[in-house]
C-alpha cells in the first residue's frame, strides 16, 4: 500500500502551490554506486583507499555509535546509509513532513588533490542525474539537485557549472565552505563569473575538512562536538565578512550566496559590525555601499539549525531586527539528526515572514524551481 | 495492553493508543508507559534508544560513567533525553513528555491512558 | 565630554612603555639583548599609518634606532607616560577611575622563557610608574599580565603581585595555541580565583607563533580583521563552557577585553538549543550553557559595539542574554578605535548607562563606588 502510495502509475494532472522548499537535503549513494561514475583513473584508486579503512569521524554526535549523527528512523531496510534512498525520503521528506520541493545537496566529500577534489564532483553531478533526477526516481518532479563544484580548482569548477547549468532540475551551485583562503580571494572568481552568467546561485556547505581546514579556530581545536558544532558559525562569518570587504559583490553584482547549516542569528550583530568598522574606516575598502546592503542583497542562510532562546520573543524581535524575511531560506537537514520540521520551523516564524522563508524566497533565489507541482493525493501540507 | 512475556526487560512495545500510540517499557521489570511523541519538534519518540544518564565519575578512565542504565529515552530525531519513569529530564524539567500509569495484572501490562 | 553626571569607570586604558629603550630597561640579561617584535608592527597595520589617537604621544622626546632605521628623534609611545594619559583622562574625559590593560607581545612569543621575563618587565612599570607613583595613581588600577605558555611563572607571578591593593586583575593574551577550557590552563584559573581577581583576555599585538586569525586564513584587509578577531572570544568561551571551567571554578570572574559581547547573544542561543543533546558527553558543565554567564563572563564595550548609537532598539538587545549586566565601558585609550560616553546608544535607560558606565565595573573589581568628577 505504501508502495503504491508513492509510485502511483500516472502522475496526477492537478496541480498544486508550492508551499515548502527544503534548500538543505542530503541525499547519498548507495554502496558502490559513486563508484562508475567516477572517471576511470581515480576508481580503483578511491577503492583501493577505502579497502580497509574504518570509521574517520573524530567529533561525533550524541549517541554516534548508534545513530551515526542521522535521524535513526532515517535507514533504509536493505542496511544502506540515512538518504540513500530516494522513495524513502519521498516518504519522509514529502509525504510526512510535508516538504514540496527538494534541492537536493549531496556530500560525498572530497579529494586529497585538486584533480581528486574535482573527480568526486564529477561523478557526484552524474550520479544525482541518473539516480535521483531521473524519470523514474523524480517521477513526482519533488527533486532539483546541485552543480557540485571544488572550490580546490576554481578553473575546472567552472567549466563542470558550464557543462551541467541549463539542466532543467540543476538549481544550484553547491561548495564547501572550509577551504583557505576564504571566498573574497580572487582566485575563486571563475566560479562566480559561471555561476552568476548561469543564474545559478552558489551554496555553501559545511564539511569538515582536514587539518587546518577543519575548520581550526584562531586558538586551535574544540574539544567536542558541541563547541565545534556551535562556533562553526564563525567560519560563515568570516565567509561573509570576506565576501563583503573582498568587493566580491561589485565584482559580480548578480551572486547570490546561500549559507546552508551555518545558522544564522549571529548575522544581526555581525552587520552591525562591519556597519561600524565601514564607519569608520569605509573609503580603504573601494566598497559602494554599506556591509548590510550587500548582505540583504547577496547572502542567504538556511533556517536550520533554528536556535532559539528561552523567551521565544527575543527571537522573534532579532528576526524583524534582522530582516529575516530578506535573508532566509526554509531548510530540513533531513536524514541528518540535526532535522528540523517545516510545520514547527513555521510556527516560529513571525506570521509576516512565514510565507517568504517558507518558499516565496527560495522561488526568486532558485530560478527553476516552479511554483506549482504535480499534486500527490495524501501529502501533508503543513501550515 | 501487552502481556508481561511480550515485553522482555530492556524492551519495549508501542500500543495504539490515541493518535501516536504509547509506547510500554520494561525497565529490570518495571513497566513504563510514555507518549510516541516528542515535545520538541514531533519525532517518533519511541523509535529512539533507551540508555542511561552521563555522570562525572573520576574513578573511571575519562572521567565519566554511565548511571541508571536504561532508564531514559532518547528521541531518534535530535536525542534529548528523559526519564521514563516521570516523562522529565535533568536540565530542562519543564519540557517533559506525557507518562502514563502502568500496573502489572497477572501477566497482563495495563496502561491507564 | 566629560558631561557625563555619574561615575565613569575606564574598564580599557591600553598602557606601553615609551619605546623599546625603556622595555629593555626593565629587561635583566640575556633577555635584554634578545630580538622580540615591537607592539607596532607593520602587520596588518592600519592603511592610513593612524595607530592612535591624535594628541595621546608622550610628550618627552628620545632619540633611538628604529629597527633597520636611521637613528631618529620620536615621541613618547602613546600611553606611557603617566601624567598625560592622568590628564587626558581624568581631567578631560571625565573618567573617574581607569583599569590599565599593558599592551604586549609577549604572550605569543615562541620562547615562553622570553615571553615571561618581559611579562614580568611590563608588571614591574605599571607598579612602579603607575600604581605606585605619579600624581593619579589613586585613580589607576592595574592588570597584570602572565605568560599562558609558561603556568608555573604566570602562578607565580599571579602570587608575586596579587596583594598589591591596586591590582585588580590578570591578563591574558586572546590567541592561544589552545581555547581556555583546555585542562593545562587549570592552574591560571585556580591562582586567579584564590587572588580573588578577574582575568581579562586581550588581543596581544605585534606578531608572532599565532594560528591564523581567522578559520579561514588571513584577512585582505584591515576592516575585516579588525571587526572579526575580537570574535575570538567566542571559541574560548564555549570551549570554557563545554569543559566545566566555570563549573570547577564557580568564582572565577572573564573579561572580554576586545568586546564584541554582541555576539555571546546568538551563539549563547546556539549553545543552549545545541546544547541540550550533547550535555551527555559533558557531565562535568551538567547546566544549560548559558547558566554559566552571570558572573562568570564581562565584556568590555568598545566601539564596534553594540546596534549603533541611533538604533532605538538598542536597550532592549542590550537586555537579551543578560549583557546589560555583562558589560563595562572601555574607552581603548589611547587606540585609534578610543571611544567616549558619548558615543554609547542613546535607547540605553538609565539604569542601563548606569550599569555600563560603572555599576558592573564598581561590582567586578570591588571598587567603592566612585565620586562623580564633576559633583
Ligand atoms: S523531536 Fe525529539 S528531540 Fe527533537
Amino acid at each position: 500500500m505504501t508502495i503504491e502510495m508513492q509510485r502511483p502509475k500516472t502522475l496526477s494532472t492537478e496541480t498544486t502551490e508550492v508551499r515548502v522548499v527544503d534548500s538543505d537535503i542530503h541525499p547519498t549513494p548507495k554502496r558502490g554506486e559513486l563508484t562508475p561514475f567516477l572517471p576511470a583513473k581515480f576508481r580503483s584508486l578511491f577503492e583501493n583507499r577505502a579497502t580497509g579503512a574504518g570509521s574517520p569521524v573524530y567529533y561525533d554526535a550524541p549517541d554516534f555509535a548508534h545513530s551515526f549523527a542521522m535521524r535513526t528512523d532515517s535507514f533504509p531496510a536493505d542496511g544502506n546509509f540515512a538518504g540513500s534512498d530516494p522513495d524513502l525520503m519521498f516518504r519522509q521528506v514529502v509525504m510526512e513532513a510535508g516538504c514540496d520541493v527538494l534541492i537536493l545537496g549531496p556530500l560525498n566529500g572530497g579529494g586529497q588533490t585538486e584533480e581528486e577534489h574535482h573527480a568526486v564532483t564529477q561523478a557526484t553531478n552524474a550520479w544525482q542525474d541518473a539516480c535521483w533526477l531521473d524519470s523514474e526516481h523524480n517521477w513526482h518532479q519533488r527533486y532539483r539537485g546541485s552543480i557540485v563544484a571544488a572550490m580546490e580548482h576554481p578553473e575546472a569548477a567552472a567549466r563542470e557549472i558550464e557543462h551541467w547549468a541549463g539542466h532543467p532540475c540543476m538549481s544550484q551551485v553547491l561548495i564547501g565552505a572550509e577551504l583557505r583562503p576564504a571566498w573574497g580571494d580572487p582566485q575563486y572568481d571563475p566560479v562566480w563569473e559561471a555561476a552568476t552568467r548561469n543564474g545559478l546561485p552558489v551554496a555553501c556547505h559545511l564539511g569538515r575538512g582536514q587539518h587546518n581546514e577543519l575548520p581550526m579556530s584562531p586558538v586551535g581545536f574544540m574539544t567536542y562536538n558541541h563547541d565545534l558544532m556551535v562556533s562553526y558559525s564563525m567560519l560563515a562569518a568570516n565567509q561573509v565578512m570576506s565576501l563583503v570587504f573582498d568587493g566580491v559583490f561589485d565584482r559580480f553584482p548578480d551572486l547570490q550566496i546561500v549559507f546552508i547549516e551555518h545558522a544564522f542569528n549571529w548575522l544581526l550583530p555581525l552587520m552591525w559590525r562591519m556597519d561600524a568598522v565601514h564607519a569608520k574606516r569605509g573609503p580603504e575598502n573601494g566598497l559602494k555601499r554599506k556591509p548590510s546592503e550587500y548582505v540583504k542583497d547577496h547572502i542567504w542562510c538556511t533556517t536550520q539549525p533554528l536556535d532559539m532562546p528561552e523567551d521565544k520573543l527575543e527571537f522573534t524581535r532579532a528576526l524583524e531586527w534582522m530582516e529575516a524575511d530578506k535573508l532566509l531560506l526554509f531548510s530540513s537537514d533531513y536524514p541528518h539528526w540535526t532535522f528540523d520540521d517545516p510545520q514547527w520551523v513555521r510556527k516560529h516564524l513571525p506570521l509576516h515572514m512565514q510565507d517568504k522563508i517558507m518558499y516565496q524566497n527560495a522561488l526568486e533565489v532558485f530560478k527553476n524551481v516552479p511554483s506549482t507541482v504535480p499534486a500527490l493525493p495524501g501529502q501533508k501540507r503543513p501550515l | 495492553m501487552a502481556t508481561v512475556d511480550e515485553i522482555a526487560p530492556g524492551e519495549h512495545k508501542v500500543v495504539p493508543i490515541g493518535r501516536w500510540g504509547v509506547g510500554v517499557y520494561n525497565v529490570d521489570g518495571r513497566f513504563y508507559a510514555i507518549a510516541n511523541y516528542c515535545p520538541h519538534e514531533g519525532g517518533p519518540l519511541c523509535s529512539g534508544r533507551t540508555h542511561g544518564l552521563t555522570v562525572v565519575d573520576p574513578e573511571r578512565p575519562g572521567g565519566a560513567a554511565e548511571s541508571r542504565a536504561g532508564e531514559f529515552i532518547y528521541c531518534p530525531w535530535h536525542q534529548w533525553g528523559f526519564e521514563l519513569a516521570t516523562g522529565t529530564t535533568a536540565v530542562k524539567p519543564e519540557w517533559s513528555i506525557r507518562t502514563y500509569p502502568v500496573r502489572v495484572q497477572g501477566s497482563d501490562v495495563i496502561v491507564t491512558a | 565630554m566629560g558631561s557625563e553626571s555619574q561615575p565613569v569607570v575606564d574598564a580599557s586604558v591600553h598602557v606601553f612603555f615609551a619605546n623599546d629603550a625603556d622595555l629593555r630597561g626593565y629587561l635583566h640579561e640575556p633577555f635584554k639583548s634578545r630580538g622580540y617584535p615591537d607592539v607596532d608592527v607593520a602587520w596588518f597595520a592600519p592603511p592610513d599609518g593612524v595607530r592612535y589617537a591624535p594628541g595621546t604621544e608622550a610628550e618627552a622626546e628620545t632619540t633611538g634606532r628604529a629597527f633597520g632605521g636611521a637613528v631618529s628623534t620620536v615621541k613618547g609611545h602613546p600611553g606611557s607616560d603617566p601624567e598625560l594619559v592622568g590628564r587626558q583622562l581624568f581631567e578631560e574625559r571625565g573618567v573617574d577611575v581607569a583599569v590599565l590593560h599593558p599592551m604586549s607581545n609577549a604572550g605569543i612569543l615562541p620562547d615562553w622563557h622570553l615571553g615571561s621575563a618581559i611579562f614580568a618587565g611590563y608588571n614591574r612599570m605599571l607598579v612602579e610608574r603607575w600604581l605606585d607613583s605619579g600624581t593619579y595613581a589613586d585613580r589607576f588600577r592595574g592588570t597584570i599580565r602572565v605568560n599562558p605558555n609558561d603556568i608555573d611563572g604566570a602562578v607565580r607571578e599571579i602570587n608575586r603581585w596579587k596583594d598589591h591593593p591596586r591590582v585588580v586583575q590578570i591578563g591574558l593574551p586572546m590567541q592561544t595555541q589552545h581555547p581556555y577550557g583546555r585542562p593545562y590552563f587549570r592552574p591560571l584559573w585556580r591562582a586567579a580565583v584564590e587572588a580573588g581577581l578577574p582575568v581579562a583576555v586581550h588581543i596581544e599585538m605585534g606578531v608572532g607563533i599565532t594560528h591564523p586569525p581567522t578559520p579561514s586564513g588571513i584577512t585582505r584587509t584591515f576592516s575585516h580583521l579588525t571587526a572579526y578577531q575580537p570574535m575570538t572570544f567566542v571559541w574560548h568561551l564555549l570551549n570554557m563552557i563545554a569543559e566545566g571551567v566555570f563549573e570547577e571554578f564557580p568564582e572565577l570572574r572573564i573579561v572580554w577585553a576586545d568586546g564584541a559581547a554582541d555576539m555571546l547573544t546568538p551563539f549563547i542561543w546556539r549553545m543552549d538549543s545545541f546544547g541540550r543533546p550533547h550535555l551527555e558527553q559533558t557531565p562535568w558543565a551538567p547546566k544549560i550553557p548559558s547558566a554559566y554567564l552571570a558572573e562568570h563572563v564581562y565584556f568590555v564595550h568598545g566601539a564596534l559595539d553594540g546596534p549603533g548609537a541611533d538604533a532605538e532598539f538598542a536597550d532592549e538587545w542590550l537586555r537579551m542574554t543578560g549583557k546589560e549586566d555583562h558589560l563595562l565601558f572601555g574607552s581603548s585609550y589611547p587606540d585609534w578605535q578610543m571611544h567616549s560616553p558619548d558615543d554609547l546608544p542613546r535607547a540605553w535607560t538609565p539604569e542601563q548607562r548606569e550599569k555600563v558606565l560603572w555599576r558592573n565595573a564598581a561590582r567586578l573589581y570591588g571598587l567603592e563606588t566612585p565620586v562623580p568628577a564633576s559633583a
